[in-house]
């Protein structure tokens, strides 16, 4: 069973964009392939009780990795990792990216592991400044780009995309590199083909899955009764070769403690109301029945219509497409050779134009604008609550 | 990637000419002493960052020129055509008949807002004929009514405009014995202003730029053209592609960004001294030799000992005793304690130049560490003629005295009010005075407890 451990750390490890080598040590592997299998959504506690130096459990793994080939997709994700980009891409999703894991230790720390306050700003001032420069080089990047869709524009074969990308056109001034690019898609062509056959075989690994499983349930029910009640739903440990889990597993404590603390605030609204509501209507109804039917009628109406109203602006929130999206470059008349139906109900169908993106990228930067003032206001309440307790210290907000 | 210049008032003209003459002239030099490989992507990347080519082959730099009088940048102009070697460009400059009459207010108040979308489209259109925008360079003295007046408020315009760009403003310090009565006022108002809108004021003395000619050039009769063109020697060896440590092979395509990043990340400590060594007249160059240990001695201590030059260093000062924990106070008489300092060396030999000498921690300020407080850049490209040359550009406390200095006097004016009406008669209300002394008072406070 070592083998198939190094196997879905293999395969989990390209999902996840990380690099691999021969040498990472089994208990890394092991930890890696838990932690990853819970991050999507995998269940069954009897894999994360597997022994940490793969020595046992390859009937549990097989589970896992069909569990995997179904549920997220494993071959699809990575068909879509290894696609050989001819385009110019961008992604307009807003997901907030994993953090890449080379992480630098902080540096500094002074006694009892204080940090001067005036190095915190000198980083925060270098990490701005390297912003700004990062959006000067990708405004090269897209002045450099339109240019070159510019120049070749009307020179492209399929009519829909209209011009040429940097790789297209790069091709066209050292024709030499085309064995490159052919070998890659050779490689690619090779890989849908062992998917295709992959998909017609399918049926029968299924089948046979369910044998395994039939096995399974009926060894599960004999030795079952000692762990249900104990186990809980534990976390495995956070190890230092996924930093995001941790992270993540932080996030969704957050969540559910803010989620839980809403649905009280919730509650006890609801509740309030309804009791002040419960008195009111007590009150009016001995004095004026057949008017407050009629009324109480209308404000049910009313409350329906906005409860309907409600899910498309939550809707809008939905995100748009992930991945990598081909940039094109259209003019904003109408041009003659955009003729045919076909055309354009193809381009309707998964396109988006840079303005709509613009729009939605400043509704979105406008809320975090609101997120960011609320936080530095709470900050200052807390600074001027710290100031009060000192004495003379006058704290000047910025 | 591109750098546009702003060339500010009278002084920011005459320099800003210097300048662009000195980067040519080295660009175009056959004192390189390096490979020709490594000579053709200097000339490339000085090209790139300062001028552009256009198709009557004489490279335009990338300027805008703004004045209230039009003598200076007429004479501008025509030196700069009449080099053959570079021009400006005939649409990119700006200019009123009338002066400022060194009246701050006059600059900041009137012809700031009244001529501000002429000017700003002057730059607009520079900053567009870049293929990526590398930042703004603008060159202004602090004492006149112009170049600093206007000066600050074409700063802030650009940062309005361009939020995201670095904007290093270059400021002529003036003679302490000048002859503007209100220097003292225009300079504080200046440096106050400049503080909020740029992200670093790199300072140029010109009691020091006349004692180096006095004494290092043996310059008799010195004109202002010889200060200017040592200002335009020390700039350029500190703007000419360099390599930073730890970038690939090849020159840096984000100059500002570099520095700014290494030197003034702070928001703070923006005050930026330079010092260059060797300098040397051309006649005597040929007989001179240096050695990369000599020259870093000379450098290290011209900053320990805040000495303007190479000659009358007091070699008495040395930095305080590591391991004790000393508060500011009591540090040795006269250290000069640094926050950051960059160093760029150009020449023969560069890279086996030990550093270890700038990197001891005494040097700096004790909450940065000398891994984040001093970086290096280097090319063997030699520089204008010097076989090796060193510019150290530094945040440091050394401009920490004339800026108190000035300060003090002119708060001794203030007090008296003397010649306020004329700043009050164009918008500058006392109040404003204040705020431009409580900021200039928070700069000194910050750096004297380093």
């Amino acid at each position: 069973s070592l083998d198939f451990w190094k196997l879905l750390y293999v395969l989990l490890k390209q999902i996840h964009g990380g690099k691999w080598t021969e040498s990472d040590a089994i208990g890394a592997q092991v930890s890696f392939v838990k932690w990853a299998l819970w991050y999507h959504g995998y269940g069954r506690p009897q894999l994360q009780r597997l022994a940490a130096d793969g020595s046992a459990g390859s009937r549990e793994l097989l589970l896992a990795f069909s569990w995997l080939l179904h549920c997220p997709g494993l071959l699809q994700q990575l068909l879509a990792r290894n696609r050989v980009q001819t385009g110019d891409g961008t992604s307009v999703c807003t997901c907030e990216d994993e953090v890449p894991e080379s992480q630098e230790g902080p540096g500094e720390a002074g006694p009892e592991g204080s940090v001067d306050v005036r190095y915190l700003q000198w980083l925060h001032g270098r990490l701005r400044l390297q912003w700004c420069s990062l959006h000067a080089q990708h405004q090269e990047q897209c002045k450099l780009l339109h240019k070159i869709h510019l120049f070749t524009s009307g020179s492209h074969m399929d009519q829909n995309l209209g011009h040429f990308s940097v790789t297209e056109a790069d091709l066209i001034r050292h024709p030499e590199n085309y064995k490159q690019l052919l070998q890659l898609l050779e490689s690619e062509t090779m890989q849908l083909e062992a998917f295709l056959e992959w998909k017609q075989l399918e049926p029968v690994y299924w089948q046979w899955m369910e044998t395994v499983l039939d096995d399974m349930a009926e060894e599960g029910k004999m030795c079952e009764s000692q762990d249900a009640a104990v186990e809980k739903r534990r976390l495995p440990e956070v190890t230092s070769c996924c930093p995001w889990a941790a992270k993540l597993a932080g996030q969704m404590d957050r969540l559910s403690r803010d989620l839980l603390a809403l649905q009280e605030q919730l509650h006890q609204l609801v509740a309030q109301r309804k009791a002040a509501w419960c008195e009111k209507v007590a009150a009016r109804e001995e004095l004026q029945k057949e008017r407050f039917s009629a009324a109480a009628r209308r404000a049910q109406e009313s409350a329906e219509l906005k409860l309907r109203g409600l899910p498309p602006l939550c809707a809008a929130q939905q995100s748009r497409m992930h991945g990598l999206c081909r940039l094109v470059l259209r003019n904003k008349q109408p041009a003659s050779s955009m003729a045919s139906g076909q055309c354009v109900a193809r381009e309707a169908a998964a396109a988006a134009s840079a303005a709509e993106v613009i729009r939605e990228l400043r509704l979105r930067e406008a809320s975090l604008q609101r997120e960011l003032q609320q936080l530095q206001q709470q900050c200052r309440t807390r600074l001027d609550g710290v100031a009060e307790g000192l004495e003379g210290v006058i704290c000047i907000s910025p | 990637m591109s750098i546009v210049t702003v060339q500010l008032g009278q002084c920011g003209n005459q320099i800003g000419h210097e300048v662009f003459s000195a980067l040519c002239s080295d660009s175009r030099g056959t004192h390189g002493l390096c490979s020709k490989t490594e000579n053709q992507s200097y000339q490339d990347s000085c090209k790139e960052r300062f001028f552009f080519e256009e198709q009557s082959a004489v490279p335009v730099a990338r300027a805008v020129l703004v004045d209230m009088e039009p003598k200076v940048i007429s004479q501008a102009l025509a030196r700069a055509a009449s080099s053959g070697h570079w021009r400006y460009s005939s649409h990119s400059h700006f200019c009123q008949k009338q002066g400022s009459g060194n009246n701050w207010a006059n600059g900041y108040c009137v012809h700031g807002p009244r001529h501000k979308e002429a000017i700003m489209d002057l730059v607009q259109r520079e900053a567009e004929r870049c293929d990526r925008l590398g930042g703004f360079f603008t060159i202004m003295s602090m004492a006149g009514g112009t170049g600093s007046g206007l000066g600050a408020f074409v700063t802030q315009c650009l940062r309005d405009a361009f939020p995201t760009s670095f904007i290093l403003n270059h400021v002529i310090w003036p003679y302490g014995t000048g002859e503007v009565i209100v220097q003292n006022y225009n300079s504080v108002l200046t440096l106050s202003h400049l503080y909020h809108s740029s992200d670093a004021l790199l300072v140029h003395e010109n009691d020091v730029i006349h004692k180096i000619c006095a004494q290092l050039l043996n310059i008799k009769q010195i004109s202002f053209r010889d200060v200017n063109q040592v200002i335009a020697h020390q700039l350029g060896s500190v703007f000419q592609p360099a390599q930073p440590a730890r970038g690939g092979s090849g020159y840096s395509r984000n100059p500002l960004g570099d520095l700014m990043e290494t030197l003034v990340p702070h928001p703070e400590f923006r005050m930026l001294g330079l010092r260059n060594i060797p300098q040397m007249p051309e006649s005597s160059l040929p007989y001179s030799t240096f050695s990369w240990p000599g020259l870093l001695k000379h450098l290290r201590q011209m900053l320990i000992a805040n000495a303007p030059m190479e000659e009358g260093i007091d070699w008495q000062v040395r930095p305080p005793h590591p391991g004790s924990s000393i508060p500011s106070t009591s540090k040795a008489l006269h250290f000069n304690t640094s926050i950051a300092n960059l160093l760029i060396l150009r020449g023969k030999d560069v890279h086996s130049v030990d550093l270890g000498s700038f990197q001891d921690p005494s040097l700096y300020t004790s909450w940065l560490k000398p891994q984040d407080a001093f970086n290096a850049w280097k090319t063997p490209r030699a520089f204008n003629k010097y076989e090796k040359s060193a510019a150290l550009v530094s945040n440091s406390q050394v401009l920490l005295k004339p800026l108190d200095s000035i300060v003090g006097k002119a708060w001794n004016m203030f007090a008296s009010k003397a010649y306020l009406h004329q700043y009050t008669k164009f918008g500058i209300q006392e109040e404003d005075f204040l705020d431009c002394f409580t900021t200039l008072e928070q700069v000194i406070s910050s750096y004297t407890n380093l």
